[in-house]
């Protein structure tokens, strides 16, 4: 292989910096001791202390944290149905129709889906809730949730234990239930888990839908933004940058086992 | 299949799998599995496009039909159809707003295309030991939250932010802060920083498939390395391109966070409007024609994409 001439890699070097300096200059000021600048004064955990002595900040995440595993439970149920028929069934009617239906949400941008589901839930008379927001985030959840796990299914079907074990006298429901279900399991999780980590860190469709009562962890952040930099923001923006790191490679980890 | 050990162990017995009759239920599931039929492929499809139908495409079909109604007092619908909403869009009022959209997004696309190409070259032909990382670096960024990704931008150039902080105080190069906060390139460089993955990863995607022997048989034939760029790998890399410039240039014309907190309202975009007229002067029959014009750029882009694509296909470009 051809060696990277030093200009290229300098340029590549340049973008990563570009991409990962502000997000790193964030995470160094909130260790910072200083309460109001960005001078260096020290190093501090009182900050994450702090938050985590916040009653309102632990309910933010609490509802965060309920939010994110009910719309990746959901999107991952209905997507493993849905996975299933696309994988493994021959060609039926409207499977193209279903397919491109499935990439509406990527593709729509995020606002639309805000007013529209509001105005949905405005006009269906429907008290915008702790349940509406799941609901709406099940919308953007299920193509990642439905794309991992049809991956999946579609290299499963390559294997012949399916064969094998209908060879040895199970019925489809058992091949499934003891074969497939199992081998697929890694998938389905991690699907789950990457609808959990777009669930988690969404703002602008929960900005719309979540009404009063409702508080997750980026609408906390923005309301917080909104006075301006604080050593406080700094620690729930890095806490909610590791958690979706974290949920990311926990995401690439389960779908490499393939 | 390299984990076949672990593969088989998931099995279990396999005189566990049980050889007597199968019951009904059993029966029935199993002919959903097999989907001989039509209809077992549209249960099993069915509740994924229904909760579709019903929150995603029902929503926007109301806000269609919103968009031809009238805003009554107190924010209340008149259910008679107007064009009005979409007249005062164009008005002198509105329309500034709606080119400006038009430039920082085609401003965005541009540059994100002309920074992510290179990167997005070197990341497909050279690198070959250390991709699988680079790209996963990669991810992190396109999966950020835009929130975490603006403030974080607030903090390097914010009137008390690092640069700031270092030009004023640390090295005392300057006597008074720069503003750097509410102006154009602030906000266009906001965008450029979250929207750059969402270009260099199509274009990694196609850039990664052009085959090396294509590039090879053209020098080969004689052709000079900026030959070979513009008759193969640029063709051949176009629909990365499209897909790319799509995924940036519609976001960000829907875009209100990074105005909202990078610029002010000399820089509100489309998406802005959107969030204004449906959370602070509750006119959603107005908000909702703005909606559709960005509903209608998106349908727009997405047929000119397959277009460009068919055509491509045509030319033998694949």
């Amino acid at each position: 292989m051809r060696r990277a001439p030093g200009w290229l890699k300098a340029y590549c070097g340049g973008i990563y910096t570009f991409l990962y300096l502000p997000m790193g200059v964030m995470m160094a000021f909130s260790f910072n001791s200083a309460h109001r600048n960005v001078a260096w004064a020290g190093f501090t955990f009182r900050w994450y202390v702090k938050l985590f002595h916040d009653a309102q900040w632990a309910q933010a995440l609490g509802t965060s944290l309920e939010l994110a595993v009910s719309a990746a439970v959901i999107s991952a149920a209905l997507g493993l149905l849905a996975s299933y028929a696309m994988a493994r069934h021959s060609d039926f009617r409207g499977k193209r129709a279903y397919a491109s239906l499935l990439n509406v949400p990527m593709m729509m941008p995020e606002v639309i889906l805000g007013v529209g589901l509001l105005t949905f839930f405005v006009r269906a008379h429907l008290r915008l809730s702790f349940w509406t927001l799941v609901v709406s985030h099940v919308v953007f959840c299920l193509p990642y949730a439905t794309g991992t796990i049809r991956a999946r299914l579609m290299s499963l079907k390559q294997s012949s234990f399916e064969e094998a074990a209908m060879d040895l006298g199970a019925t489809e429901w058992q091949a499934f239930k003891r074969v497939t279900f199992p081998l697929a399991w890694p998938a389905i999780f991690s699907g789950a888990v990457l609808a959990f980590t777009v669930s988690f860190e969404d703002f602008v469709t929960t900005f719309f839908v979540a009404g009063i009562g409702t508080v997750t962890m980026p609408i906390k952040i923005y309301s917080m933004m909104k006075f301006g930099i604080t050593p406080e923001v700094n620690a729930l923006a890095t806490l909610l940058l590791l958690l979706t790191a974290a949920g990311l490679l926990a995401h690439y980890l389960l779908a490499g086992e393939r | 299949m390299a984990r076949s050990e672990g593969d088989v162990a998931a099995l279990g017995p396999t005189e566990s799998l049980s050889r007597r009759e199968p019951g009904p239920f059993d029966r029935l599931l199993s002919s959903v599995l097999r989907g001989e039929r039509t209809w077992a492929s549209h249960l099993l499809v069915a509740p994924t496009s229904a909760w579709l139908v019903v929150f995603l495409l029902a929503p926007i079909l109301l806000i269609l039909i919103m968009s031809f109604t009238a805003r009554g007092p107190y924010g209340m619908l008149l259910w008679r159809f107007t064009t009005a909403n979409y007249v005062r869009a164009l008005t002198p009022a509105y329309l500034p707003i709606l080119l400006r959209s038009l430039g920082y997004a085609g401003a965005t696309t541009a540059l994100c295309l002309l920074l992510g190409y290179p990167f997005a070259y070197a990341l497909s032909f050279y690198f070959e030991e250390r991709r699988g990382m680079l790209i996963i670096l990669l991810m992190l960024p396109f999966w950020t939250s835009c929130l975490v990704a603006i403030y974080s931008w607030i903090i390097v150039l914010g009137r008390e932010g690092l640069v700031n902080e270092l030009l004023v105080h640390r090295f005392g190069l300057l006597s008074a802060p720069i503003q750097f906060l509410n102006r154009p390139a602030t906000v266009i460089g906001g965008l450029v920083y979250f929207y750059l993955p969402f270009m260099v990863l199509p274009l990694y995607g196609s850039l990664e498939k052009v085959p090396h022997s294509y590039i090879e048989a053209a020098k080969d034939l004689g052709a000079n390395p900026f030959q070979t760029f513009w008759r193969v790998t640029w063709p051949l890399s176009l629909p990365g391109v499209y897909a790319g410039s799509i995924l940036t240039f519609i976001p960000c014309v829907g875009d209100f966070l990074t105005a909202e907190f990078l610029g002010g309202p000399r820089t509100y975009l489309l998406g802005n409007l959107i969030q204004n007229q449906f959370q602070m002067a509750q006119d959603w029959p107005f908000g909702s024609a703005m909606a559709m014009i960005l509903v209608a750029l998106l349908a727009g882009g997405l047929l000119l994409y397959q277009r460009l694509e068919r055509q491509g296909v045509e030319a033998g470009r694949v």
